[in-house]
């Protein structure tokens, strides 16, 4: 067995090959833990679960050999008052690796953009050294912070341990996120904290959503899950069109602002009409080599020129946002990409109509929703002629590339 | 007065059922003939009384008796 | 003595606390971002991985990216925490496609912080774009749990992620790409990761239904919830017997059963792999967000270091790079040269395995061609 600071480490040939190469490798991180946690322990640090990171590298090593998961699911979601957030899991070999063979995750509400100070991320790690395997992930694909593996038994007080982390560890209290067939954890792109282009601002929108919908949150009532996410502008930093039933996407109406001294300046370096001119979809921009001209009724607000020439173009002033619905994994109809059900939301109106509406569709989908049916594919199932009245808008070209091919319309109301 | 019975009474039949096998809310309220929102107001209660109990499948969740998740757990846990 | 009773820390005796929510994202700005919370002016690529931002007060940030392995240790955590306390402050960020940010405002310190991190903690610098100039660095792959934590993955998660990246690390730390390409991973067809929209995806596929092991059906399973829990309605229950039955034409192989249901196992080591989808994409430049479109049906788990895999990747990431135009990302390549060209180029095989047959999707016919003009 090999000993590395006093502490003994299972024998993982095959993850000892992923050890190996310039990226930073995911096995040196559990080895880290298993002999670092064990060495806290020896000094005499409260640790719950000392070995479970050494548990982990024999599960894994076997699923490696064996070229199969060594996880069975467990539905276990116990945090008192809580219907999600935990991931239940059992290891299939408790007798060999008894370390393991409990290994739930707990989901940590991350802040909006994915800021931190350093104090808050300590205590995240003072409460996962004692209470859990003390493995993370930075972060799960919702956005949550993964505590990844610990027992039944300290999963309460491990949620205690964050909600009072002020008063227990002089940290900063978490919460838990969301899972199962509730509101997951709404995220945003860093928007104005850092960036030049958000149109709107997406760390006020996804706290604002979180601490109003905590209820929809963290008791899944719901057909199944449902997804918020912020982007400020179309480039869509997060990922929303893709991977949210409701995507809030910042853009404009207006002209783009230009500032022609500065496209003088990057002419300079780079050739307009290659980098600009030519990759513009609708060719709405023309340059003679003074000035840059857009017009602005043929531009669809792509974000192309913008991208290029940060200094010298900005979205307009006339700012808001752009919904769309439904967007999905494709299980089990399909893969969906999010589409307009609203074109222009403005700024100042954008969190009230946002709520309204997410308030009107949670009541439809959880009344006409069947099991396991995400808003996508219930508009796709109820047409989205009936989507538009729940939402109260008019339908908009700007919700369709093209007028439908064929003339069977349901005319309901003539035949009531 | 007769409201009180009639949940309590409701509540019993949700148990019995609860108690057979992991439920949907939603289907649970066609079986019993209920609005899916008084439903979830009632489990909820039943949640906070210690009776009845979440059960997630990492995607979707399941309402179920605190015995009957203990009884589900242990199967899964292997021993 | 008598047994004595265990101490209870605090944390087991207090009252639980709920719906208190997240920490407010304010107490985590740095005060330069706070100070100039949406009046940023522009921004700049100073160098892979180092971006300048300058707000309209003339006040200046530098965010410099590094790559992590996602799966953290919390010593590599505390360890990140005493570098941004050394350099900046005590504030930093985590970005979408899991590299960590550090918020600096003395661009003297930021060559020292990258030795610092690349020597303590061995993440590389990089992931960011020069969008002015048309160069790009690959960002990391998103990706899932894996043989790491899940019960339905057809593969694993972080050991293809590190092989390929190994494979592709200059790609990460240098500006050698034409465009965008976002890579991304999920280990099974439940796509926790949502890889549906990316240049590049990774998706583990299982191919053989669940074996059914009737005893082990019997002694752990609900079986009106398992038979519930099929989305194609292949399960039927078999009373007489107390297990259940499968019609191998309806099942899709997603796994949701051996969720509800300990006793039927999807994992098959021999048959269980990847496909992989190409020409994905979610920003609205140039061209509309795309649906991924699957290029390989599947190649065989071959742990630890994927080989097959890595090496489609990189010829499919390759070939791009060494074709495309200025800004054109996989899908406005493809669009350009046609799907004709991308298999010859590749190399890759275009089989019947690749025409949609999936029923349930209504937009099916969607690709199927209707016209007589090729590229030959
Ligand atoms: C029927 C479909 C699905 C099932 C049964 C399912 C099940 C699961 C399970 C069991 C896990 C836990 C993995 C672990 O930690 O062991 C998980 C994690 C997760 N799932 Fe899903 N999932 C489904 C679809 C999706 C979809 C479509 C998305 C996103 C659009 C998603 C997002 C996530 C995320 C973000 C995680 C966290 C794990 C990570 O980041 O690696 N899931 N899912
Ligand atoms: C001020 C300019 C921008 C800033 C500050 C910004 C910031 C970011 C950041 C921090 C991420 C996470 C990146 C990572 O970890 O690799 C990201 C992701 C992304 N950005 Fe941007 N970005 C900017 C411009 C753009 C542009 C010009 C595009 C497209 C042309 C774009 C499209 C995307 C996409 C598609 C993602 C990945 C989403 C995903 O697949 O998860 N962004 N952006
Ligand atoms: C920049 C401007 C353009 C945009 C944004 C655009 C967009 C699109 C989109 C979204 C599709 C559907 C592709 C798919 O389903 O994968 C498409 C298909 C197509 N476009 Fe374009 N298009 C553009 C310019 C052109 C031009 C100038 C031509 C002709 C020279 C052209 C020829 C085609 C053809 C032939 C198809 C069908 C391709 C196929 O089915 O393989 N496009 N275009
Ligand atoms: C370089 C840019 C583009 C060129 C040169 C171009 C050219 C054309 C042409 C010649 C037609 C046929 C018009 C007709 O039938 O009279 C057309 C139709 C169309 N274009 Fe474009 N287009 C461009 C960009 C786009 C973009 C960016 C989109 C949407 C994203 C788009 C969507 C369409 C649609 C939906 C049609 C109708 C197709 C049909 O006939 O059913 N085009 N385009
Ligand atoms: S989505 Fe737009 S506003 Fe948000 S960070 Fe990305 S580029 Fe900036
Ligand atoms: S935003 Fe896009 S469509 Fe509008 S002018 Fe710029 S490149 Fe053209
Ligand atoms: S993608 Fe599939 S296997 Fe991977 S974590 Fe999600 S549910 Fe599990
Ligand atoms: S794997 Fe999926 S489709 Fe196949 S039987 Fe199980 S639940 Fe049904």
């Amino acid at each position: 067995m090999p000993v590395v600071d006093g502490v003994e480490l299972p024998e993982t040939p095959l993850l000892d090959e992923l050890e190996k190469g310039p990226w930073p490798s995911f096995v040196k991180e559990i080895k880290k833990t298993a002999i670092e946690q064990e060495k806290a322990m020896k000094a005499g640090k409260k640790i719950k679960l000392p070995g479970a990171a050494k548990g982990l590298l024999k599960v894994l090593e076997l699923a490696y050999k064996d070229k199969r998961t060594h996880w069975k699911h467990g539905g276990i979601v116990s945090v008192i008052g809580y219907g999600g957030g935990v991931i239940g899991r059992y290891c299939d070999l408790e007798d060999q690796i008894p370390e393991v063979w409990h290994f739930h995750t707990i989901r940590i509400n991350m802040p909006a953009g994915w800021f931190y100070t350093t104090k808050a991320l300590r205590t995240i790690c003072d409460v996962w050294e004692k209470w859990g395997s003390g493995l993370t992930n930075f972060h799960g694909s919702t956005g949550d912070i993964i505590l990844l593996g610990t027992r039944t038994e300290y999963l309460q007080p491990c949620a205690n341990a964050l909600a009072y982390a002020d008063q227990l560890y002089g940290g900063v209290p978490f919460d838990i996120g969301g899972s199962g067939s509730d509101l997951r954890t709404p995220s945003a792109c860093m928007g104005p904290a850092l960036c030049e282009f958000a149109c709107y601002d997406t760390l006020k929108a996804c706290y604002e959503f979180t601490m109003r919908y905590q209820n929809e949150l963290h008791r899944p009532m719901w057909p199944y899950k449902f997804k918020i996410k912020c982007s400020g502008c179309p480039n869509d930093c997060v990922a929303a069109k893709a991977r949210s039933d409701f995507a809030i996407i910042g853009t404009w109406k207006d002209e783009i602002q230009i500032d022609q001294e500065a496209v003088r300046e990057y002419a300079k370096v780079i050739d307009i009409e290659e980098h600009v001119v030519k990759k513009c979809p609708t060719k709405a921009i023309s340059w003679d080599g003074k000035e840059l001209k857009i017009n602005n009724r043929e531009c669809i607000r792509c974000m192309h020129c913008i991208n290029v020439l940060p200094k010298a173009l900005k979205p307009g002033k006339e700012r808001g946002a752009t919904i769309l619905i439904g967007g999905k994994a494709p299980f089990v109809d399909g893969a969906i990409i999010g589409w307009v059900a609203v074109p222009f939301i403005p700024e100042n109106e954008l969190i009230e109509k946002c709520c309204e509406m997410l308030e009107a569709i949670w009541e439809w989908w959880d009344e006409e929703g069947k099991f396991r049916e995400r808003v996508g594919e219930l508009i796709w199932r109820k047409g989205m002629d009936e989507f538009l009245k729940v939402i109260n808008q008019k339908a908009d070209v700007r919700m369709v590339y093209a007028p439908r091919n064929n003339p069977f319309i349901f005319w309901r109301e003539l035949n009531e | 007065m007769t409201e009180e019975i009639n949940k309590e009474e409701l509540k019993q039949k949700i148990l019995e059922h609860l108690a057979k096998k992991p439920w949907q809310v939603r289907d649970l309220a066609k079986v019993l003939r209920v609005k899916k929102k008084e439903l979830d107001k009632i489990v909820q209660e039943l949640i906070a009384e210690g009776k009845a109990a979440y059960w997630s499948s990492g995607s979707t969740t399941y309402v179920t008796t605190k015995e009957k998740l203990e009884e589900m757990e242990k199967k899964r846990s292997g021993t | 003595m008598v047994a004595q009773e265990v101490e209870k820390e605090p944390e087991e005796t207090l009252q639980p606390k709920t719906d208190f929510g997240p920490p407010h994202y304010e107490i985590m700005l740095h005060p330069v971002v706070k100070k100039n919370y949406g009046k940023w002016a522009y921004h700049e690529a100073v160098r892979p991985g180092v971006i300048k931002r300058v707000a309209e007060s003339g006040d200046v940030i530098y965010t410099v990216r590094f790559g992590t392995p996602r799966l953290l240790s919390i010593y590599t955590v505390r360890e990140i925490c005493e570098i941004a306390d050394k350099y900046c402050d005590g504030y930093l960020r985590f970005t979408s496609r899991h590299n960590v940010e550090f918020i600096l405002t003395d661009p003297d310190k930021i060559e020292p912080l990258i030795k610092e991190v690349q020597e303590k903690l061995g993440f590389p610098c990089g992931g960011t774009r020069d969008t002015t100039n048309a160069k790009y660095c690959l960002s990391n792959i998103i990706h899932t749990q894996g043989w790491v934590h899940c019960h339905t993955p057809a593969t694993d998660a972080s050991g293809i992620v590190k092989s390929v990246m190994d494979e592709l690390y200059d790609y990460f730390t240098d500006y050698k790409l034409p465009a965008q390409c976002r890579i991304s991973l999920a280990c099974c067809a439940n796509m926790c990761g949502a890889v549906h929209a990316s240049d590049i995806s990774i998706v583990g596929v299982h191919r053989k239904v669940p074996k059914i092991d009737d005893d082990a059906v019997r002694r752990t399973c609900e079986i009106p919830s398992t038979v519930a829990a099929c989305p194609t309605g292949a399960l039927k229950p078999d009373m007489k017997r107390k297990t259940v039955v499968l019609d191998k034409d309806k099942c899709m192989y997603c796994g949701n059963c051996y969720t509800m249901c300990p006793g039927m196992p999807i994992f098959d080591p021999d048959n269980d792999g990847v496909a992989i989808l190409v020409a994905g994409k979610v920003s609205d430049a140039r061209y509309p967000p795309q649906l991924s479109k699957v290029v390989v049906p599947w190649i065989g788990n071959n742990p630890p270091r994927w080989p097959e895999v890595v090496q489609t990747i990189k010829k499919i990431l390759e070939t791009w790079a060494t074709h495309a135009e200025k800004y054109e990302r996989i899908a406005e390549w493809v669009h350009r040269i046609g799907w004709e060209r991308f298999f010859e180029l590749t190399g890759l095989e275009f089989t019947e395995k690749l025409i949609d047959d999936y029923k349930r999707t209504p937009y099916i016919y969607a690709s199927y061609r209707t016209s007589a003009a090729f590229r030959w």
